[in-house]
């Protein structure tokens, strides 16, 4: 056992160094006049389409600043949070971008993440260092609302006390809510549930089913698919077998809703169909053919499709079609609204200190956005609750109305 | 609706599905047969084969094509797929997998795995090429919409029961092949010369067959089934994407063993029996729990037939 | 006898060096943080290691323990369940909870041939998701559960800070590890296992108890992945969600022990390192430096750095077994063989 007793002392004389290393190397000297957003979102995957519209919304929100403000140079740095062999979010990738960000010095604010499983990861690691937080994506009412989540949600996220974590678009709580009353309003008598068993799906599923029920709609089903298989034939033979007036999908692209709305329309259903913002992207128009979604397919979104914007929100459809030659989807006005509150903090914290920054941000009121007027509420999470409503015409999306109000 | 109905439906879908299922589990029986290779790849290549019939259809302008064209177009595709995707899995075997042969399955296997994440990223930048069909490449990752050139129409009118052109194509499609591939094992030169390697490859080789070019084959033909299948699938199910592979290969793989793998029948009999298995737990028990119950089932036919439905019972390779 | 380090010393004694990089690299190097992943797919790996390498029993499944011990860890520590353990009771549970687990999957189906018997070890895999993913009641589903503790030495609770710290219980629990395996490799045990590996009638006849024998192996491979699975959640402070321990996990872990040795320690610690290396050190920091520097853009599938992981991770795995087809480091009975 000679081997153990060598490791063991070596074991012990590195610990020593460390301890003494660590005190050298705690304040590093910044560069003087950068800081640096980092977003972590998954680029390794089929998640990299949304990603891809996200990082160009802070991209685009960064360069109509000149990339500088009061002589600070704005720093972006994209980070996967997904790994080759995940395919998808990896917990450890997540866990080492946040403690990534807390380390590097010129770091004053994370955006992301796209799961909100990551964000769970995510948060306590930045809300010890006072870092700040926000996310274009993370739906879960839990990781800010007490009393949607577990019993302990959201304080174990925000382990110092303060609040870090910030979030520029609606709850599952919310969305589900005003999809369930639009189905109302659309005459559904009974509704087929679907969702895919993710966080995200499941949760506005979940909210879909409680409002559905409270306003009377008649639920006959409520099912979580795989999201992996091939097709839905034989649920589709299901749905239709308990004639429902709408079959409403809890999911997103990536969760193979364009197969479901395909295979519900193959297998002979041809009521409506519903779902949340997660497929508010021609992504998925074109996963489904447009031919399955036309006229009878509705889409809620937590704010106002790019066309129906004025002002600023018009401001930025322009800008984004100049550049990226395509108009903004969802996430594209998410990540820029996430930027641009980001950039807002800094523009009147002007400092490097965390905290100033993270000050500035969480006192963010009547912001003047793409997504409407708003401002951060005491849990962190926007106040907008501008929903809209939109419809499948000819292969693109149109609006119909504002929900809700 | 009757309850009878339903029940047909379920089996109708089961069956088609078992079909394309079972079309994939050959090309991994025949490579197991003759090298005990799990195929990794197998189910990658597929997918490129999906692809490659998306690009054909998109650049020869097939959606325009009248009724006659379009089964001009949907052979052509078939033809396509099957030499490209035969044509590439031979490839992989030359490249790959041949330089391991005496080596340990182990490496083997792992080569596969390999080969799966590089045909997995190929086909990742191959829906990124700019071509309409592809949506521009704007979104590579996401899943593509393969247009419906056979149409999703009910043969049998307006009532509750349903039988699509899709489902015929499936089946008009796959039982020649099967028919034409189990004629050519038993029948042909090559196929004795298949089944000799796959007993013994010493042996096969002293009686002066040439087992790297009959493996060859092997993969040709298997790979070549791939491609068949990545035609069917696309136009059945009408939606394709970088990751199906996966999925399509887990449970052609699984529908191999069910059978008894290395034996062409007991690929069928899996492929149906997994196909009819999970539209029957859709229906009568919950959705979200059918890959658990597939996967009870495969555990529980394999304890009492261990060597699968149809397997042989010879003794494994010491 | 004079004593010379073998391979296995060596290589942890360089582990145990590591951190001193530190000091010299810049702080977001993370060096350490991203060795503790390789670290912890070791200890996966050695689990897979008994029950592939030493008894030849090909699993496709062992992340499905890995979710079992983590998950068994998040409900016996996290504060909306009842138990309430602390780290190390939980941590130590982890083990006899997955030897159960790998008991349960194993009793009835070790009687099933090579392959035969993957394919159930996939579907186990593939089931354990689904039931984690589909009891929502009691694993909370997709929503994972969380917090979980951290060891507490001297003083407070750890935190994510704390990276050396973290460092090195990950390395002693590995250090551990390695000669828990190293023990069994060289007991009556261990030869029994290469013995039915190598020849299974052979074995019976010489009085093994050969499915008893085997049903240890996978025993003790699943309380291995069970105990680093409960590891991953403490650090991570989450179990994450049934998918992250899918079927790709398992591929990891059977491309680690067999691009690093099938049957040697030595040869799955520098598999960790090689495969685990690449994807989360060199292709995460070349990605990071091709971005910082203007290499390369988004926009374009071929021109995003990140496009390529696949392909790299493939190649790599396609050359590792072709010039080592018996792996980075061979085991002894290899090497004699050659």
């Amino acid at each position: 056992m000679k081997n153990s007793a060598v490791i063991i002392s070596i074991f012990g004389a590195c610990s020593v160094l460390f301890a003494a290393a660590q005190d050298s190397k705690v304040v590093a000297p910044a560069n003087a006049g950068t800081l640096k957003i980092i977003s972590s979102l998954p680029r390794t995957g089929s998640a990299n389409a949304q990603t891809n519209t996200m990082v160009n919304g802070i991209k685009l929100a960064i360069d109509e600043v000149g990339g500088q403000i009061d002589g600070w140079k704005i720093a972006y740095e994209d980070m996967d949070d997904a790994s080759p062999q995940r395919g998808n979010w990896d917990p450890a990738v997540e866990a080492q971008n946040a403690n990534a960000a807390v380390k590097d010095s010129d770091c004053i604010a994370y955006i992301g993440t796209f799961n909100s499983g990551a964000a769970k990861v995510a948060i306590p690691i930045l809300n010890r260092a006072g870092l700040a937080m926000v996310s274009p994506a993370n739906t879960y009412p839990g990781l800010t609302k007490p009393g949607f989540g577990e019993a302990n949600e959201p304080l174990v996220y925000r382990p110092s006390g303060k609040i870090n974590y910030f979030r520029v678009v609606p709850t599952d709580d919310l969305q589900g809510v005003e999809a369930a009353n639009w189905a109302k309003t659309l005459k559904a008598g009974k509704v087929f549930i679907l969702h895919d068993r993710e966080l995200y799906g499941k949760g506005i599923a979940d909210v879909f089913r409680k409002q559905a029920e409270k306003l009377g709609i008649e639920v006959v089903g409520f099912e979580g698919i795989d999201s992996k298989a091939a097709n839905y034939r034989s649920l589709a033979t299901k749905v239709k077998a308990t004639s429902p007036d709408l079959v409403y999908f809890g999911g997103t692209t990536q969760s193979n809703a364009g197969q479901v709305a395909k295979d519900l329309r193959s297998g002979g259903y041809e009521g409506m169909f519903m779902v949340p913002d997660g497929c508010f992207e021609q992504a998925f128009i074109e996963a489904a053919g447009a031919a399955n979604l036309n006229g009878k397919t509705y889409i809620t979104f937590g704010g106002l499709p790019a066309e129906e914007m004025t002002g600023k929100g018009a401001d930025f459809r322009a800008a984004y079609k100049l550049k990226f030659g395509a108009d903004p989807e969802a996430y594209a006005s998410y990540g820029y609204e996430a930027a641009r509150v980001v950039l807002q903090a800094i523009a009147q914290a002007k400092t490097k200190d965390r905290a100033g920054i993270l000050a500035a941000i969480s006192a963010t009121k009547d912001f003047d956005g793409v997504l409407g007027k708003w401002s951060f509420d005491a849990n962190g999470d926007t106040s907008s609750r501008v929903m809209s409503g939109q419809t499948v015409q000819d292969g693109k999306f149109v609006f119909v109305k504002v929900l809700g109000n | 609706m009757l309850d009878f109905e339903v029940f047909s439906q379920q089996l109708i879908t089961g069956l088609s599905n078992g079909m394309i299922i079972a079309l994939i589990a050959i090309g991994y029986t025949m490579v197991y047969g003759i090298i005990e290779l799990i195929n990794f790849a197998h189910g990658d290549v597929f997918m490129l084969g999906a692809f490659l019939a998306l690009t054909l259809l998109g650049a020869l302008g097939m959606e325009a094509w009248g009724p006659s064209g379009q089964v001009f177009g949907v052979a052509l595709m078939l033809i396509g797929s099957a030499v490209f995707c035969g044509g590439l899995n031979w490839s992989l075997d030359r490249l790959a997998y041949r330089a391991l042969r005496k080596s340990s399955k182990l490496s083997l296997l792992v080569s596969a795995i390999g080969c799966s994440f590089v045909c997995m990223n190929l086909g990742l930048f191959w829906g990124g090429a700019p071509m309409k069909v592809f949506a521009n490449g704007n979104s590579a990752a996401a899943p593509k919409d393969f247009p419906a050139i056979i149409p999703q129409i009910n043969l049998l009118g307006d009532g509750f029961l349903r039988i699509t052109p899709g489902d015929l194509l499936v089946f008009a499609v796959t039982i020649p092949l099967m028919v034409g591939l189990t004629f050519m094992v038993k029948r042909t030169r090559l196929g004795r010369a298949m089944r000799a390697v796959a007993q013994d490859p010493i042996a096969a080789s002293l009686m002066g067959i040439p087992v790297d070019r009959v493996i060859g084959a092997t993969f040709f033909i298997g790979g070549a089934l791939g491609g068949f299948a990545s035609v069917i699938y696309s136009l059945y199910n009408n939606t394709i994407g970088f990751q199906m592979g996966t999925r399509a290969g887990l449970d052609a793989f699984t529908a191999a063993v069910l059978g008894g793998i290395g034996s062409l029948p007991g690929a069928v009999l899996g492929g149906l029996t997994i196909g009819c298995v999970r539209s029957m737990s859709d229906q009568y028990l919950e959705t979200r729990w059918t890959n658990t119950i597939v996967f009870c089932i495969l555990v529980l036919i394999l304890i009492f037939r261990p060597n699968g439905l149809l397997g042989s019972t010879r003794r494994e390779k010491v | 006898m004079r004593w010379r380090p073998g391979p296995i010393f060596i290589i942890l004694a360089l582990a145990a060096l590591l951190p001193l990089l530190d000091v010299v690299l810049p702080p977001k190097m993370q060096l350490c943080e991203a060795v503790r992943g390789v670290f912890l797919y070791a200890i996966l790996a050695l689990g897979l290691n008994v029950v592939t390498g030493y008894a030849g029993l090909l699993n496709l499944g062992i992340a499905a323990f890995m979710a079992i011990g983590a998950y068994a860890f998040g409900i016996l520590t996290c504060e909306i369940y009842p138990f309430q353990l602390g780290f190390w009771p939980a941590l130590a549970l982890t083990i006899p909870i997955g030897a159960f687990a790998g008991f349960i999957l194993g009793a009835p189906t070790l009687g099933l041939r090579g392959d035969y018997l993957a394919i159930v070890t996939l579907g186990f895999g593939e089931i354990v998701q689904d039931v984690l993913k589909n009891l929502d009641v009691v694993t909370k589903g997709t929503q994972g559960i969380n917090p979980l503790p951290a060891p507490t030495f001297g003083g407070s609770e750890w935190t994510a800070e704390d990276e050396y710290k973290w460092y090195y219980l990950f390395f002693a629990l590995l250090v551990v590890t390695v000669f828990a395996v190293r023990n069994l490799e060289r007991s009556r045990l261990g030869r029994a296992w290469f013995s039915i590996r190598e020849d299974e009638i052979a074995s019976r006849s010489m009085g093994i108890r050969v499915e008893r024998t085997k049903l240890i192996a996978f025993a003790t491979a699943a309380a291995i992945a069970a105990f680093a699975g409960g590891l991953s959640a403490s650090v991570l402070s989450s179990t994450g969600e049934p998918s992250n321990y899918d079927f790709q996990i398992s591929i990891l872990a059977l491309c680690i022990v067999i691009v690093g040795g099938i049957g040697s320690i030595a040869g799955v610690l520098v598999g960790a390192l090689v495969m685990v290396g690449l994807n989360s050190i060199v292709l995460v920091k070349a990605t990071a430096w091709m971005a910082a520097n203007g290499i390369g853009s988004q926009g374009n599938v071929l021109l995003s750095p990140n496009n390529w992981k696949f392909l790299i991770f493939g190649l790599a795995l396609i050359l590792a077994v072709r010039l080592k087809p018996n792996g980075l480091i061979p085991p002894r009975i290899e090497r004699a063989k050659q």
